[in-house]
């Protein structure tokens, strides 16, 4: 995957961390920021944002920094 | 269901609302009968029809026609049938030979200036005035017919789809009525008093006059003084075929009327629940484009679309298109190909459509143009009632007293719906509009919004949050239905964050661009009403915060307790035809029929064993996914049915990019459309008209679709799928949609006891149907909500990232016209293009002055992603800072303007916001100019396959 790709992938997970209130609750946000990918996310978009989780994660939210911190 | 035509039977007056009973004789025959029954109608319910010429059951009675005298025992005089109410013991003698004098003198005075050319005339054996004047006995005119008259009474054919021959007109004013009554426009009047009484489109042509031809005139008129063109041009039916309307989301029963296998007049459905015999003017006569000679009829291939088309056969086309898929499966895996189904086509259809995709394909990359409309109400509705459905029936507004229209324009977008919910204003009930544009109806005839909250494009969460702030913090919710039917935890987590301050509408006035006190004013009127209901459209859910908007407008439905009755509910206003049906059957990737998730092991092993695979519990890619698939290469065939993504999804030159990069893309449709330009392989598709299946409304509405006439292609769309997945080897072996539709029901809860059988015995039925409701559900979450107890999500006000700013200063929102539909495939191969022959850019005068641009002028609009030129159109519907265009029409580019911004939870487009820069141009874009090229070129391909053939 290109890292046009991945760029958006970035900003999608970055909206919905934002969506479930990451300003109020980091880590409630963080929970279903990862329940949200699991249930409407492929496999393979998973994997890619966690591959670009694991290698620093440039951009991403707090919260979604959070979900892959723990994972 | 094919039946001999015969006018639809009128019972003369509509029916009475009461539950007291009342005993009359009518000739000797006794009956009872809803007080407040005219003896016209209570004739009619023995089946004796009294003679009327001004009365019509879809109309209030009238009484100006003098025909449908009755004696009654004990009163003087001959009291007109129509206007007279039953009373207990009346006894009602409507043949004596007083009564029949009478009416032949009557009629006499009619025919005496009327043309007498009845074998020539276009509604002869179809004319009320010909049967009536049979059923008096009028055998002479003792007045003769030199006398002053209308005879010379010029026509008006200004209109397309029917003429006005006043010549032949008996001023009964049910076509007057009608406009009013019925559709609520009050174009038409009676002009001049006595012998010079005219009825006029407001002493203008109807073409330019405030027509909407939604043909309720035509319907009404009993005389041939407005008649169908077509039936003009091609006589009266011989029979009819009951079947559904394929345009927008309202599902109208329509009668398909035919000479053989032409349909020559569309007439609504008396009985058909969503519209109750009224009709738009796409529905009614929009039908042309099925027999347009654009139609494609003959399965094609090429090997790249640099290519001219090869015409085949079906078997050589779905063979090509199978080897294909699978041979990229083959070098790619097997999530590189998937498929798009269509809100256009039949539950049936796009049913199949993931089958093939889920047992054939092997993935879930199915998804649906529910996509880019609705999927945020099938998130928001799921996450807080527990059903993605809307709550009410139509009929249902007739009871609301407080209405609030969001981001919706039903007028122009579900008119029938429109027309209903028009009547019940004028009616009294208030209304609250919430629309960056002055719609319609916040100042239509007889009718003017209580409040209009011209919101900002993306800030309707603002909007409903800083509403529900205003019930909480002035005690207005319904304390009781939240403690009875809601999560108490989460209702007291939303409480403390919506009670904030931050929520307060002087806190949002400047996000949201609503004036506080207004918006508190709004949110009373709401909160106090004793039924409040929601309807809302796309202006509510193509946003980034789409599901968040559809969220909070089903917290404020709890908050006030206005759900699981009559005259309440949240309903989404479904933008095409089988919107509800493509999401009910499972065409998401992440979901199976009846939207339970692939995680579900239960439903999965259920599927399992029907379909004897085993099926993926992953989700799928969603649309915008298998196109950024697509440009990276790991996506690399599609199969889309019935959709035309090049024009209706964001970002065109995105989508251009990544069907370009496809090594097989399969297009199944009726016309070589934008996105078929691009195919390797073109499957022609069928008409609503060539088929038989079902398609559900916007208020869960299951109606039949049935076949009017032969698939054009020899196979109806159900059939070409079938084909397709048998050259995949995917076992499918269907002999008739029914057989798809009984296995729908034995594998979907909700569904389970839908069947033709049942549908033809109900005429239509809304889901839930199953053992708990053998003949459907009208309201949903009565005494309690589907999840169990309603869920007050929290939502969050979060500002779209697509802003305004100094390069991009204004925000342009599209939308749909009345004459036109969804991209126009259909409507602009029709008359329809009479009233938008081209897509224009709404702009304020101040925001034009400022640019220089003038009414007519060329202007450029710029976007972060592309460009597109469209002629400027000043308007007082937009304020300053936004603008306004539709899509319907491919070389109008608005969606290379349109970014892939999208809602968070289901990546439905943002198209209702995009920054943009408006500017005087000369000369088409770069986009424009390329498109025009490309079209050229691709239209020869299509014409060099049919002169090889």
């Amino acid at each position: 995957m290109s890292a046009q790709q991945t760029e958006r992938l970035v900003r999608m997970a970055n909206q919905i961390a934002l969506n479930f209130g990451e300003e109020r609750d980091l880590t409630l946000a963080a929970r279903r920021t990862g329940e949200h990918l699991q249930k409407f996310w492929t496999p393979a978009m998973r994997e890619q944002l966690a591959d670009y989780a694991a290698a620093g994660g440039e951009g991403l939210s707090p919260a979604v920094r959070e979900l892959y911190s723990r994972s | 269901m094919l039946h001999y035509y015969e006018p639809q039977k009128d019972f003369g007056t509509p029916a009475a609302q009461s539950a007291e009973q009342v005993s009359l004789t009518v000739d000797g025959v006794t009956l009872e009968v809803p007080a407040g029954t005219s003896v016209m109608r209570a004739a009619a319910l023995v089946g004796v029809k009294v003679p009327k010429l001004c009365a019509t059951d879809a109309l209030q009675p009238f009484g100006s026609c003098r025909v449908c005298l009755v004696e009654i025992a004990g009163r003087r005089g001959f009291p007109a049938s129509c206007t007279t109410p039953v009373e207990e013991g009346m006894q009602v003698q409507t043949q004596t030979p007083a009564l029949a004098k009478l009416r032949r003198g009557v009629m006499e005075l009619y025919i005496s200036d009327h043309p007498l050319d009845c074998l020539t005339c276009a509604t002869n054996g179809d004319c009320e005035l010909q049967d009536t004047a049979g059923e008096v006995g009028l055998r002479n005119v003792r007045y003769g017919f030199d006398g002053a008259n209308h005879l010379a009474a010029s026509k008006d054919s200004s209109n397309p789809y029917f003429t006005f021959d006043p010549a032949k007109c008996i001023v009964c004013s049910r076509c007057v009525r009608a406009c009013e009554e019925t559709q609520g426009t009050f174009a038409l009047t009676i002009e001049g008093r006595g012998f010079d009484s005219v009825v006029s489109a407001g002493g203008v042509d109807f073409i330019d006059s405030e027509c909407v031809s939604c043909g309720a005139c035509v319907d009404a008129c009993p005389t041939a003084t407005l008649t169908e063109n077509s039936i003009i041009e091609q006589g009266i039916p011989e029979h009819t075929v009951t079947t559904t309307c394929a345009y927008c989301g309202v599902g109208c029963g329509f009668r398909a009327e035919l000479r053989g296998n032409t349909v020559v007049r569309m007439t609504p459905w008396k009985d058909g629940k969503a519209n109750e015999g009224h009709a738009c003017v796409k529905g009614r006569f929009a039908f042309g484009y099925a027999t347009h000679p654009d139609r494609v009829t003959t399965p094609m291939i090429r090997d790249s679309t640099d290519q001219p088309w090869r015409q085949v056969d079906w078997d050589e086309a779905v063979s090509f298109a199978a080897a294909r898929f699978r041979q990229i499966q083959e070098q790619h895996g097997r999530n590189s190909i998937g498929a798009i189904s269509s809100s256009r086509c039949t539950n049936e259809e796009v049913y199949l459509v993931q089958k093939l995709v889920r047992a054939g394909f092997g993935n879930n990359n199915i998804d649906t143009c529910a996509r880019v409309c609705h999927s945020p109400t099938g998130y928001g509705l799921k996450t807080t009632l527990g059903e993605s459905a809307g709550t009410q029936t139509f009929a249902s507004v007739e009871q609301a007293d407080v209405i609030i229209v969001m981001g919706a324009n039903p007028t122009e977008a579900h008119p029938v719906f429109g027309s209903r919910l028009k009547k019940r204003l004028r009616q009294g009930a208030r209304l609250i509009v919430i629309d960056p544009r002055k719609i319609e109806l916040v100042d239509a005839p007889h009718i003017q919004a209580d409040y209009h909250l011209p919101v900002n494009p993306g800030a309707n969460v603002a909007v409903l949050n800083a509403m529900a702030h205003v019930i909480v913090s002035e005690n207005l919710h319904d304390e009781a239905f939240i403690a009875q039917r809601c999560e108490a935890s989460a209702f007291e987590d939303w409480r403390a964050f919506i009670s904030d301050v931050s929520n307060s509408p002087e806190a949002l006035a400047a996000a949201s661009g609503v004036d506080a006190a207004e918006l508190r004013a709004a949110a009373r009127l709401y909160a106090t009403a004793a039924t409040g209901a929601i309807y809302y459209g796309l202006g509510v859910t193509e946003h980034s915060q789409g599901s968040t908007a559809v969220m909070a407008i089903a917290n404020l439905a709890m908050l006030t307790g206005n759900l699981g009755r009559e005259g309440v509910g949240v309903n989404p206003l479904r933008g095409q035809n089988n919107v509800q049906g493509a999401c009910d059957m499972g065409s998401f990737p992440h979901e199976l029929p009846g939207y339970r998730h692939l995680s579900d092991v239960t439903t999965r092993a259920d599927f399992e064993q029907a379909w004897q695979v085993e099926l993926d519990p992953e989700p799928g890619l969603r649309i915008p996914n298998m196109f950024d698939a697509a440009v990276d290469g790991d996506f690399r065939g599609l199969y889309i049915q019935g959709e035309d993504v090049a024009q209706s999804d964001p970002n065109t030159q995105h989508v251009e990019a990544a069907l370009a990069a496809l090594d097989c893309l399969v297009v199944q449709d009726i016309f070589l459309n934008e996105t078929a330009k691009f195919a390797h392989v073109f499957l022609p598709g069928a008409s609503f008209l060539e088929k038989d299946g079902t398609f559900t409304n916007a208020e869960r509405r299951i109606s039949r679709v049935r076949k009017v006439m032969p698939p054009m292609s020899g196979k109806a769309d159900w059939e070409a799928t079938q084909a397709f997945a048998q050259a995949l080897g995917c076992s499918m072996d269907y002999a008739h949609p029914s057989q798809i539709m009984d296995e729908i029901a034995s594998l979907t809860p909700t569904f389970s006891g839908v069947s033709y059988a049942l549908l033809d015995e109900q005429g239509s039925v809304q889901w839930p149907c199953n053992d708990s409701a053998a003949t459907g559900t009208s309201t949903m979450h009565v005494d309690s909500f589907v999840r169990g107890e309603g869920y007050f999500a929290l939502t969050e006000y979060v500002p779209t990232e697509e802003r305004a700013n100094r390069r991009f200063p204004l925000l342009l929102t599209t939308g749909r016209i009345l004459s036109q539909y969804n991209v126009g495939a259909q409507t602009r191969r029709t008359d329809n293009s009479t009233w938008h022959a081209e897509d224009v850019l709404e702009i304020h005068a101040h925001d034009a002055q400022e640019r220089g641009l003038k009414d007519g002028d060329w202007a450029g609009i710029q976007s972060r992603v592309g460009s597109t030129v469209l002629r400027t159109r000043i308007s007082d519907r937009v304020k300053p800072g936004v603008v306004y265009t539709t899509f319907h029409h491919p070389v109008s580019g608005a969606n290379v303007v349109t970014t892939d911004n999208s809602d968070w939870a289901t990546n439905c487009p943002e198209y209702k916001v995009t920054a943009v820069q408006a500017s005087k141009v000369t000369e088409p874009s770069a986009w424009q100019s390329r498109q025009r090229e490309f079209d050229h070129r691709q239209r020869q391909f299509l014409q060099q396959a049919t002169v090889n053939d």
